[in-house]
């Protein structure tokens, strides 16, 4: 089976600055794949970049998503694709509600699917049985995107969001960051529900318990300095629990 | 009372009466007097030619207007608060297009003790259009607890769209609380990135993100079928300068 995604040694530049590095990562149909490394390394890098972040510089290598040159592709156009990045820091919209926001993004990727908009009762139909599987209330619903709204509260709105969206693609970027347990917990439900064949996930986390319990990964990747130095599976997690990444350091300079 | 003369619109708010209406048919001139302890709402609605208006009100009267401006001629706005205790809120949205030319001027007079304004400006301005925001208030002399705040804040989305703000404060008294700022700048490129990462095209996020932004002002219109016309003649004017 070829993958779904396909990075090939991609160089990404921030600011003049290479970050990325002859990166080089597949992710398959169905899987969930794990990043980890030190701060720094180019985590949020990779996730902007795969979403079409102008200001990442590709100075190098290729993505493909459904043997479709992503690079080619602009921000909007990979969210109709399937992608969805779910934010480490969700950006607030003042005088834009959550409903109104989903209800012109659903659209936008059902137009691009040749599908008809859903009318007014569908649509609400399909926000509220997500907002309810995830605690989310009418009244969050109608207050302006992201604003006022505590850390855990935003993270359980991206997964909403990803929940109305069913993307094919999910990257969570550090979603289980600044949580507390009980929404750690709600967080990693969201993605249990939605884990299925024909979806993928990269998930970046530093929290090594989250990624047991609750994410269950396939594969786990080590990224230093902009590069992939080591993969594997679940006994990978109990390596870097135990020794942290110092010895993907070392290799990385050697 | 209302009295309308070929040029000019003249009215006249008896005291203690409580009065909301939307105009939308401007004469060039608009004079409104609000006597002592009456209440008015005014929502209005300029395009196309020059307009002036004048609202004197008396002891302990009320004015809040909003109005959507989105002509190609100037605004003058003159607010006189006359009487102890008068409050005036002038909320004003403008939305340019094309090639569009505005000036909109506005003197808020505190002529009277313990008087209270209130205005807060917003504005898109797109294409080639140009828009001058001259904003004054006076307090004369001796006047005691005065307050008075302006805000304006502009958005810049065409290529050669201008916007300036020319605030004017004369402060001849000691009592007084005044405050006032202006911002013009462009839409903020995170919230496009966010907006656009979930699938709405370059457009749509424009489209949203500016009619958010001066929503926050035609939000206020109590009566649902005046908000909802005005929010969608200024969507409209957005949609036209994109």
């Amino acid at each position: 089976m070829s993958a779904w995604l396909k990075i090939k040694d991609l160089c990404v530049k921030v600011a003049d600055k290479p970050i990325l590095n002859d990166l080089s990562l597949s992710i398959n149909a169905g899987e969930v794949h794990v990043i980890m490394g030190p701060n720094g390394c180019g985590k949020s890098t990779l996730s902007n970049v795969l979403c079409g972040n102008q200001n990442y510089e590709v100075t190098g290598g290729f993505i493909d998503f459904k043997d479709k040159n992503l690079l080619e592709m602009n921000v909007e156009e990979r969210a109709c694709a399937g992608i969805f990045l779910a934010f480490q820091h969700p950006v607030e919209i003042p005088g834009v509600s959550m409903a109104t926001f989903m209800k012109y993004a659903l659209n936008a990727r059902r137009k691009a699917q040749g599908k008809q908009e859903l009318d007014a009762v569908s649509f609400i139909k399909r926000i509220k049985v997500r907002a309810q599987a995830l605690g989310i209330s009418d009244e969050m619903l109608k207050r302006p995107v992201n604003v006022g709204f505590s850390g855990g509260e935003k993270k359980r709105l991206e997964i909403f969001q990803m929940a109305v969206l069913e993307p094919d693609f999910c990257i969570l970027d550090e979603m289980d960051s600044g949580l507390d347990v009980d929404a750690v917990k709600v967080a990693g439900n969201g993605v249990k529900i939605m884990r299925s064949e024909q979806r993928s996930f990269l998930v970046i986390s530093h929290n090594i318990r989250f990624l047991k319990e609750q994410i269950q990964p396939d594969k786990i990747h080590v990224m230093v300095h902009g590069r992939i130095v080591a993969q594997g599976g679940m006994e990978l997690l109990d390596e870097i629990d135990k020794n942290g990444f110092s010895a993907f350091l070392k290799e990385a300079v050697a | 009372m209302i009295k309308t003369l070929s040029k000019q619109r003249l009215l006249t708010i008896d005291s203690g009466q409580s009065v909301v209406f939307f105009e939308k048919q401007l004469a060039p001139k608009t004079q409104i007097t609000i006597a002592k302890n009456a209440h008015v709402k005014h929502y209005r609605l300029h395009e196309m030619t020059d307009h002036s208006l004048f609202v004197r009100l008396e002891d302990n009267a009320s004015y809040e207007l909003i109005t959507l401006h989105r002509g190609d001629g100037n605004l003058t706005l003159y607010f006189d608060l006359s009487g102890k205790n008068a409050f005036c809120q002038s909320n004003i949205v403008y939305v340019l297009s094309e090639n569009k030319n505005t000036l909109i001027h506005c003197d808020v007079h505190h002529n009277a003790d313990d008087t209270v304004s209130r205005q807060f400006v917003k504005g898109a301005v797109c294409a080639n259009a140009k828009a001058v925001f001259q904003g004054g208030i006076f307090i004369p002399y001796n006047k005691k607890g005065i307050d008075g705040m302006q805000q304006h804040r502009a958005l810049l989305l065409g290529k050669n769209a201008c916007a300036q703000a020319v605030p004017q404060l004369e402060i001849y008294a000691d009592d007084v609380k005044c405050a006032h700022g202006s911002a013009i700048g462009f839409l903020d490129q995170e919230q496009m990135f966010y907006l656009q990462s979930r699938g709405l095209d370059e457009e749509q996020a424009r489209t949203l993100l500016t009619t958010a932004f001066l929503n926050e002002i035609l939000d206020d219109i109590e009566d649902d079928e005046v908000r909802e016309e005005l929010k969608s003649l200024a969507l409209e004017e957005v949609c036209h300068g994109n």
